[in-house]
């Protein structure tokens, strides 16, 4: 599978904050991939540099192969939906969507009627007028009938309530399916996601924490329960992220290689194993000290933490 | 190229308030100014000539002002180059200077055919005599929609990339600039000369000439400017 994005050595820094540390990764084409992190952790930016909004302070960008600023044929093949967009003041509903049709040469008018009506919009209502949650709603319309090749959603969602978000996650899906694309889907609504996103990416104070296959991360990561002592021997084959205590037992997240063989180590300690949630894995992480030491000696990372 | 008419067509989709606001004022300013001198009744000598026609220009000045402020993000966040956008917005206002201007032509000789629309009023009419060829007194109505147009991008633009601070620091150097050479000017005694040097001037010039040189000036600073503009 080709690449759509590749970044190098991304760095970002305004007056005194870096907001991206050298991020370096790929996104593959046709998938959906899940930007995730904590609010001023970097994704937005990351957004805006890979769209030509902003402007890398070091590093490098290419999307379709090439870079993308002032880069029309690129551009035109991007769709940006950010929760900070704004919209003319003298525009209607119907005049954004018809200046979508105008500018995206994939842009499917039928699907974007059919979506104003499943997201009940009041076509004939100023975009100053409409609620926070409409607003929303109008993004999602946009970036969803673009059908651009590759299509960002910046936390989309705010202000709608389940049903709406329910109803944005099933038409993404149900169109990424008819039409194929590459997605990134920022969010914080990390367990509504989870079943959704293909592939993880997790920033961390302008660091990439993982960049890896959600199918993969679930086995990765494991919450063990039971005796303190059968705990500790336990979470020596990994990175431990996070413990609980109880008197004398434990509860402890735990990063590995955790095949089968795992499982059946656990039941033989007498420990109860389950995967963690997505929520979980991305929670533990940033918060763990160990999150951004992942992979390296497990004993080590376990006593500095302690 | 085509991009850059996708986006003058995008400026145009809300294309009632483009044109309404601009043209509904200047109606209603006239309106005013025809009931007023109708009601004054003077005699035949008096030809009064009012500042009314300024409204549209104001309002042009305006919607440059807005097309940074409001259609650059947008554009943008459709994914449109800022050149595209750039090459996009000047045609969208030459566009509208262009068909402005030659309505309100149109509308001055209507307004020297009828006698001042009955009463004698001066609206449309250039208010001196300065031009007379019709090229010129054509571009005497378009020039200045671009030049205020221009004047509003670049002062959008300095606000869009420098914030609060861009604004004050421009003003800062705009009043120092102007105050030291009327001090200069004064203290050597140049304002003779000055006024000599705008007497001498054409008409044509004046109103024409050097406003488009202005606008090229300010149209390829703008262009630098937004080359590296965030939205």
């Amino acid at each position: 599978m080709s690449a759509v994005v590749t970044v190098t050595e991304l760095t970002k820094r305004y007056r005194g904050v870096t907001a991206l540390d050298g991020v370096s990764f790929s996104l593959a084409e046709h998938r959906i991939h899940g930007l995730l992190g904590r609010n001023g952790a970097g994704k937005t930016t990351l957004m805006q540099i890979l769209t030509a909004q902003n402007f890398a302070t070091s590093g490098e960008v290419s999307v379709f192969g090439q870079h993308p600023y002032e880069n029309e044929q690129v551009l035109s093949r991007i769709s940006f939906i950010k929760e900070s967009q704004t919209y003319p003041s003298h525009l209607r509903v119907t005049h954004v969507l018809r200046a979508a049709r105008l500018v995206y040469p994939g842009w499917d008018e039928e699907l974007a009627q059919r979506l104003v009506d499943v997201f009940q919009l009041p076509r004939g209502r100023n975009v100053r007028k409409l609620s926070r949650g409409m607003l929303s709603a109008l993004g999602i319309v946009v970036g969803l009938a673009s059908r651009a090749p590759l299509t960002f959603f910046d936390e989309p969602y705010l202000g709608l309530d389940a049903v709406a978000r329910q109803l944005f996650y099933d038409h993404l899906l149900a169109d990424y399916a008819e039409h194929p694309r590459t997605i990134v889907l920022s969010t914080h609504l990390i367990d509504e996601v989870s079943d959704l996103i293909e592939h993880v990416l997790l920033i961390d104070q302008g660091r990439l924490l993982l960049d890896v296959e959600a199918e993969a991360l679930r086995g990765q990561v494991v919450t063990v329960s039971g005796p303190v002592a059968a705990v500790d021997e336990f979470t020596r084959t990994g990175t431990e992220l996070h413990r609980a205590s109880l008197g004398g037992t434990a509860r402890a997240t735990v990063r590995g290689d955790f095949g089968p063989a795992a499982h059946d180590r656990a039941r033989s300690l007498g420990l109860d194993l389950e995967a963690s949630s997505l929520q979980d894995i991305v929670v533990r992480l940033t918060t763990s000290h160990n999150g951004h030491a992942a992979g390296s000696t497990a004993a080590a990372d376990k006593e500095a933490v302690r | 190229m085509n991009r850059a008419l996708t986006v003058a067509r995008l400026q145009f989709v809300g294309w009632r308030s483009v044109v309404g606001w601009p043209w509904g004022i200047l109606a209603l300013s006239f309106s005013i100014n025809l009931a007023l001198f109708s009601a004054m009744n003077e005699n035949d000598d008096f030809e009064p000539t009012t500042g009314g026609l300024m409204s549209i220009y104001v309002v042009m000045f305006v919607a440059s002002i807005n097309a940074i402020t409001q259609e650059f993000p947008f554009a943008l966040g459709l994914g449109v180059s800022r050149r595209s956008f750039y090459l996009g917005n000047v045609i969208h206002f030459a566009g509208q200077a262009i068909s402005y201007a030659a309505v309100l032509y149109l509308l001055a000789v209507i307004e020297e055919a009828t006698d001042g629309w009955g009463v004698n009023l001066r609206f449309f009419g250039v208010p001196f005599p300065l031009v007379e060829h019709p090229v010129l007194r054509f571009l005497a109505f378009a020039i200045p929609f671009l030049l205020l147009g221009f004047i509003g991008i670049a002062i959008a633009l300095v606000f869009k990339r420098w914030g609060v601070n861009g604004l004050l620091m421009l003003s800062t150097v705009a009043l120092a600039a102007i105050g030291g050479l009327v001090v200069l000017a004064t203290w050597r005694g140049w304002w003779s000369a000055i006024g000599g040097w705008f007497a001498d001037q054409p008409g044509w010039a004046l109103l024409v000439g050097w406003p488009a040189l202005l606008t090229l000036l300010l149209a390829g600073l703008s262009y630098l400017t937004i080359r590296r503009a965030t939205p």
